[in-house]
């Protein structure tokens, strides 16, 4: 449950944002996050954004999640 | 690498998801064999108590009531049963995030939720905010059952056990984004031990144990590092720590296989005590010594590894778990049986 997943976010309305993650669009709160514009990174906990990430390091998480998603199938 | 007298290192780690990532990279594998990479109590679910699986026992029996959860909290066991055994299709529903838990409320308005609040610091302010949010806006018909837990007390706890034999330890990085690397620092000011905080590529972890391994060798000096930086900031996330504080009170937690450890877990404040479902509900944490077949206790304090376990992939499977540590993808026993099998 611990699992923080990266996101790109698409759009922001007040304390909620439309992003993707891991391929699936989804509705977010990003209330923990100040000045959070389209096109951003973030870590997602839980269905709030934790932490802004920068690009790197979401491809990096995406690829790890990924394959550790296929070794559960 | 020098080692003359050939001690066993220890290195601990407290995040599931390092779990994970150190086990399926396989690094320990490639490392010394007097190097041990030990999983602490890294996982919020593995450690909750029996006690409070029983306090959300007590709240089942109130046909009022609907328990919302992570799905993770259904097998673990209280004292007799776990949530599984006991659920029927409309009193325990699993949720992704607490928002779900709003409009479960909304969509129930005679009946009462209470969501069961478990996790460490990455989760809190999660809870904290939407705390926050149903203080103001509703619904009142939604409480919280809080387990929440402090990392810092738990890893003070371990460290200052004589027992242990811990050499070096990796950070956890999620709850390290939220309270900053700087909340870690006690273990190399307090301890005088070597700590890194890293990222979860199996490349981010070995650059972290080779530079504890370098300090435990005596090759540099004892440090602090933060090799994370592209996740973890100094300070972490102000807005998160601020949420954190205005919600929740600082109080003694009970944690599984280890017991009470003060100052370790997170209640809600006075302020929101209408939110608090023990104060809603009555209910009363009833501590009773736990049965002990299972070496959960000795694993998450770093003691042992789940292959000094005699039940490990005996009578111990995560089909049939015994104990906390299997019952959760991210607990050492799990991911140790279910990655780690080579080492048979
Ligand atoms: S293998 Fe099972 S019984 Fe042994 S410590 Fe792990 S969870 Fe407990």
């Amino acid at each position: 449950m611990c699992l923080a997943v990266p996101t790109k976010i698409t759009s922001v309305q007040g304390n909620y944002a439309y992003a993707e993650t891991m391929g699936i669009r989804q509705k977010i709160n990003i209330q923990l996050i100040e000045n959070l514009v389209p096109g951003e990174f973030v870590l997602l906990h839980a269905g709030f954004a934790i932490e802004k990430i920068d690009q790197r390091e979401y491809l990096f998480l995406k690829k790890i999640l990924n394959e550790m998603m296929e070794d559960d199938e | 690498m020098m080692n003359d007298d050939k001690k066993i290192i220890r290195i601990l780690e407290v995040c599931g998801t390092h779990t994970q990532a150190i086990v399926k990279s396989g690094i320990r594998y490639i490392l010394p064999n007097y190097v041990k990479l030990l999983s602490g109590p890294g996982c919020p679910v593995c450690v909750t108590s029996e006690s409070y699986i029983d306090m959300a026992m007590d709240l089942l029996s109130n046909e009022e009531v609907i328990l919302a959860t992570f799905g993770d909290m259904l097998k673990v066991k209280g004292t007799f049963y776990s949530l599984f055994e006991k659920k029927t299709k409309e009193n325990v529903v699993i949720l992704y995030s607490p928002e779900d838990a709003i409009v479960l409320a909304q969509k129930n308005p005679e009946k009462k939720v209470v969501f069961l609040a478990v996790g460490f610091e990455t989760t809190a302010p999660i809870i904290a905010t939407t705390i926050k949010n149903v203080q103001e806006n509703g619904p009142d018909n939604l409480f919280f059952l809080s387990a929440l837990k402090r990392m810092e007390p738990i890893l003070r706890f371990i460290l200052e056990d004589d027992r242990n034999k811990i050499n070096g330890l990796i950070c956890p990085g999620h709850v390290a984004s939220v309270l900053g690397s700087d909340a870690f620092r006690f273990i190399t000011e307090d301890f005088h031990l070597p700590a890194v905080v890293c990222g979860f590529e199996a490349e981010d972890i070995k650059k972290g144990v080779h530079l504890l391994l370098d300090q435990i060798d005596g090759k540099s000096p004892v440090s602090f590092a933060n090799l994370y930086e592209r996740c973890v900031r100094t300070t972490g996330n102000k807005l998160a720590k601020d949420y954190m504080e205005e919600v929740f009170y600082i109080e003694d937690g009970y944690w599984r296989g280890i017991g009470k450890v003060p100052n370790s877990a997170l209640g809600l404040d006075k302020k929101y005590q209408n939110l608090d479902a023990k104060y809603k509900f009555g209910v009363k944490e009833k501590i009773i010594p736990k049965p002990s077949a299972c070496q959960c206790g000795e694993i998450i304090l770093g003691l042992k590894t789940p292959y000094e376990c005699k039940q490990f992939a005996v009578s111990c499977t995560p089909e049939n778990p015994l104990g906390p540590c299997m019952i959760s993808s991210e607990g050492a026993c799990s991911a140790h049986y279910k990655y780690g099998k080579v080492v048979f």
